[in-house]
């Protein structure tokens, strides 16, 4: 039984230190996922993805979506360069917009996305 | 449970069925239905709180088991122990695997904090095990804690709180908090389990029962976000009788999975769109449109937890278990006593047994009269059902009205015997059926309702008033 402990204990030591990862995928990921959350107007999983500062922020995006229906398209970004602390992101791809049969598409390059580390964990964190 | 969830328990119950023995469907089990706690735990808008309540049930339902076992723990219970930290550790680890990510809503938290929780939960369990049969007042703490979290969780104004200081916590903001953001999955339910075997230990009627399986039966995964409230003797002879998926057997499953199904995601997802709720009930403005939104809502209600009931145990008999009925006929009922014996049955029970009963007990043997020993009891019981629900006035009023009636039926009963010769007619039966049915019809206007005004605005445009 003590065998079947210490296993479970170094196993998920070695996945703990082995998690290091990379953090511009990390916070490419993460933006993709806020935007995926936007378009699905999954506001839970929005504030899950925001830093503390940004969760406001995060369901004001999400109202501007009441009313339509969202969907991603296309979309796929990378992590171009720090500011400070905050990684920055960029995308490309779009957010269609659906009312009344018409679709507007919201591209996604028209911001960088700001990203920090947050509880160990890489989050949207407003636009620049 | 989505259609993904039913297909996948579906799915494993039968690929599981004819491979497994006993002993290896038994752990089976218990892994799932730790899986199961996550998987269908919702996502909340505080962070990781989606993996920390079902940790917090998990650390619950084993405090819960130490404090009722009888003698100390065996090796057995020591595997079962290290089976849930194991399936824990697994969980959490997704978080370091995004292809497999993850089982809950959201990534799970770091590992150091899992591992530190996990270390926490077993000094507990160390530390609660080392007496054997543990002193009343014990049992008595355990029982207190389950009700006053069940009671923060139910009362708005403390779940608010309660969420303010989480987020607090967890680096958030606390002026964003509000009494929706904990949603901890079934915990009305599992309070009442762990209950039961408490007051259960207390009584003397508890049977042994290893770690594993007072973890199954707690957390058995198709009854854990909506019931039934199994009892723990019934259920383990379940757990330990033989068990082939025949024919028969797959029969009954499959009939009440799909009857399930129809009936939740057919039927009561169909009738949502125009049944009572606070958003259309103020809107309404004849009285023959609220009419139709308040039979709209008795139907989509029975249909819904009905139907959902019907799923759980249709996949309860995938696995091997026979789970209480929680209804039976309820709107074809002559009488409130009646209905309630056919409506919720496994709550009704459960309040009969640890409520009713022993107050009632009580009260007769001090010789008070029969109508005094009723009233609270009928009276009572109703109440903590309504409160069960949400500790609001909307919920209140309800359990008022329901109490309240099962007071007037008794009475009205016990006077009219003997001196209503007609009330075996047809006649009398249909219209006792139609008398409780909108009785109770009427009852549901105070629990859709949250604000006891919506409530007289619908009452009044239901009875001839303008809008």
């Amino acid at each position: 039984m003590k065998r079947i402990f210490l296993f479970l204990l170094l196993s998920a030591l070695l996945l703990s230190a082995c998690a290091g990862g990379n953090d511009e995928e990390a916070a490419a990921n993460a933006v993709e996922a806020y935007l995926a959350a936007l378009a699905a107007q999954d506001n839970d999983t929005l504030v899950n993805l925001s830093c503390a500062v940004w969760e406001q922020g995060a369901l004001t995006d999400s109202a501007a979506y009441d009313g339509v229906t969202a969907r991603l398209e296309d979309a796929q970004c990378t992590a171009t360069g720090a500011d400070g602390d905050s990684l920055l992101v960029s995308c490309t791809g779009s957010i269609i917009a659906t009312y009344s049969g018409e679709d507007r598409p919201l591209p996604l390059d028209r911001v960088h996305y700001v990203t920090v580390n947050e509880g160990g964990d890489w989050r949207m964190c407003g636009y620049k | 449970m989505t259609l993904t969830h039913i297909l996948v328990f579906c799915g494993i119950g039968l690929l599981t069925a004819p491979l497994l023995k006993a002993n290896a469907r038994r752990w089976l089990l218990l892994v799932l239905s730790i899986l199961a706690l996550y998987w269908l735990q919702p996502a909340t808008p505080i962070r990781n709180l989606d993996f920390w309540l079902p940790t917090a049930t998990l650390a619950l339902t084993i405090s819960a088991w130490a404090l009722t076992r009888q003698s100390s723990p065996t090796r057995r219970d020591w595997i079962a122990g290290m089976v849930a930290v194991g399936t824990v550790l697994l969980t959490a680890a997704t978080r370091h695997t995004p292809a497999l990510c993850c089982l809950t809503p959201s990534r799970p938290p770091q590992s150091w904090q899992v591992l530190l929780a996990l270390a926490a939960i077993a000094v507990v369990m160390l530390t609660l095990s080392r007496k054997q049969n543990p002193a009343n007042v014990s049992l008595a703490l355990g029982g207190g804690l389950l009700l006053v979290m069940l009671i923060v969780l139910k009362t708005p104004a403390l779940v608010q709180t309660a969420s303010a200081l989480l987020r607090r916590w967890s680096g958030q903001d606390p002026a964003l908090a509000s009494a929706l953001d904990i949603r901890w999955l079934g915990y009305s339910y599992i309070a009442f389990r762990l209950l039961h075997t408490l007051l259960d230990k207390l009584n003397g009627r508890l049977p042994e029962a290893t770690l594993g399986e007072y973890l199954t039966y707690t957390l058995f995964f198709p009854a854990l976000a909506a019931g039934p409230i199994d009892r723990i003797q019934r259920f383990m002879q379940d757990l330990h009788a033989e068990f082939s998926l025949d024919a028969g057997r797959l029969l009954l499953a499959g009939k009440r999975i799909v009857m399930g199904v129809f009936m939740k995601f057919v039927l009561a997802d169909g009738l949502a769109v125009f049944a009572l709720h606070p958003n259309n009930a103020l809107q309404t403005l004849a009285a023959g449109w609220m009419w139709l939104l308040t039979y709209a809502y008795a139907l989509r209600i029975f249909f819904d937890f009905a139907g959902y009931t019907s799923i759980a145990i249709g996949i309860g008999h995938l696995f091997g278990f026979t789970l209480p009925e929680n209804f039976r006929q309820p709107y074809r009922q002559p009488n409130l006593t009646a209905f309630w014996n056919s409506w919720h049955i496994t709550l009704a029970q459960w309040f009969r047994a640890y409520y009713f009963n022993p107050l009632t007990r009580k009260l007769r043997q001090r010789k008070w009269p029969v109508w005094a020993i009723l009233l609270p009891g009928q009276l009572g019981s109703m109440l903590l059902i309504g409160l069960w629900h949400g500790i609001t006035w909307n919920f209140l009023i309800w359990g008022l009205w329901h109490g309240l009636g099962l007071f007037v039926h008794n009475r009205w009963s016990e006077f009219m015997k003997g001196r209503a010769p007609w009330a075996e007619q047809r006649w009398a039966k249909v219209g006792g059926t139609l008398l409780t049915f909108h009785y109770v019809l009427l009852g549901w206007v105070w629990f859709a309702l949250p604000e006891p005004e919506q409530a007289f605005y619908v009452f009044n445009l239901l009875f001839g008033g303008s809008a």
